[in-house]
């Protein structure tokens, strides 16, 4: 059985594009394999190093321990909230086709409401949990606002992972797909982009 | 996006291979993509409740934000006699469905009838491969398995389990578990080691 990731786009409400998702990347791999190296005892500092959105290399803390101290701590987190455009799903314009070491869209369409910009929302999350087929889905819209039409080429899920013990407040991206046409979002209508991870048994 | 495949090998008491055998994996369970859920949902103070190996719902947190001591996710290397996560095998033969969150019958750790003695998991990374089409990201998890009981042990079933940590929060998820197509048996004084290698499709 295979883990299967779809990637769902809708615009103005309505499917415009269903397919799989074959471009995660080697961040990805870099921390599920960090987090299942380790023992999970949690009482120890760990990490694992991957590439930053920014292109530098960065640590993502996998396990900690904090003692008495107040701090933040999360190894993978998608759930960006309105208007950012640093993690989470974002879209880009770009069309560089993906390599597995890709760390950033190759041309990120910024939040905001100007030329060439979407007005970024927030995430939501649906599950469904049977007991011979499950999926977890997480999906953003963007809403075009700009007065001119925008168009989207290719889309990507970036993870926060942040420690507050050192600090380190990382974005990494871990997945990348280009679409297989540009989607044009003209004034005042949305994209709605969905990750669906599923598996069934067959 | 996410495969794996299990590899077994059983040695006798002189360490010669006596049995081998490479099966597709075929039961990721709920478990995983509740791990999913919760990463997808951090940002905040969200728990979502995931079935411990015990069979009790528990509340798990994809971030924190607190004075708290131990914090892991997805530990996987369980150390040498720990039977409770990382690679764990057992005896029963109930078919998967998706839900499951214990082995059927685990063979405990020890040297009792029916029982084997648990090494270390470990975890070999092998990073990206890009000779394959498409270019995968492989790990592979090992774990051997002693049979010091003086009698034969039957594996039909290998489970993966991972331990999560949030301050006094100490549980354990079973994330995979398949039945074999054929039963191992592990010879008296024998040994079994087991591999499960995942690869995750890039781009």
């Amino acid at each position: 059985m295979k883990i299967k990731c779809e990637l769902i786009i809708e615009r103005d409400g309505k499917e415009v594009y269903r397919g799989e998702s074959k471009s995660f990347l080697k961040n990805f791999g870099i921390v599920l394999a960090g987090m299942l190296k380790n023992t999970g005892a949690g009482d120890a500092r760990k990490f694992v190093v991957v590439t930053n959105t920014a292109g530098a290399s960065a640590n993502v803390y996998v396990e900690d321990s904090f003692g008495t101290d107040v701090r933040y701590f999360g190894v993978m987190g998608f759930y960006a909230g309105d208007n950012d455009d640093s993690y989470g799903i974002l879209v880009g314009s770009g069309s560089t086709p993906v390599s597995p070491s890709d760390y950033a869209l190759a041309s990120k369409i910024p939040h905001g409401t100007g030329s060439g910009q979407l007005d970024y929302d927030t995430h939501n999350v649906l599950s469904g949990y049977g007991d011979t087929s499950g999926y977890v889905e997480i999906y953003r819209s963007f809403v075009n606002k700009s007065g001119g039409d925008v168009v989207v080429r290719e889309v990507g899920l970036v993870a926060r992972s942040i420690d507050g013990a050192v600090p380190s407040d990382v974005r990494y991206l871990i997945a990348r797909d280009l679409l297989p046409s540009p989607i044009t979002v003209k004034p005042l209508g949305s994209l709605t982009v969905k990750y669906r991870i599923s598996l069934a048994i067959r | 996006m996410l495969r794996g495949t299990l590899e077994i090998m059983v040695k006798d008491r002189d360490g010669r291979v006596v049995k081998y055998g490479r099966h597709e994996m075929k039961s990721f369970l709920n478990n995983f993509l509740k791990f999913l859920e919760l990463f997808f949902k951090s940002n905040g103070q969200v728990d979502i409740s995931i079935v411990d190996t015990g069979g009790t719902s528990r509340p798990a947190r994809g971030s924190r934000y607190n004075a708290i001591r131990e914090n892991s996710f997805m530990g996987g290397a369980a150390p040498d006699n720990d039977d409770s996560y990382g690679i764990i095998v057992g005896s029963g033969t109930t078919t998967v469905n998706l839900n499951q969150y214990a082995l059927a019958s685990k063979i405990a750790h020890g040297t009792g009838s029916g029982q084997l003695d648990y090494n270390p998991t470990s975890l070999d990374d092998f990073g990206v491969d890009t000779s394959v089409s498409p270019p995968v990201y492989r790990f592979r998890l090992v774990r051997s398995f002693i049979n010091a009981s003086g009698v034969a042990v039957t594996i039909n079933e290998v489970g993966v389990a991972v331990r999560y940590r949030r301050d006094t929060d100490d549980f354990k998820f079973l994330i995979a578990r398949d039945v074999l197509p054929i039963s191992y048996t592990v010879p008296a004084g024998g040994s079994a080691t087991v591999a499960v290698t995942v690869e995750v499709e890039l781009g």
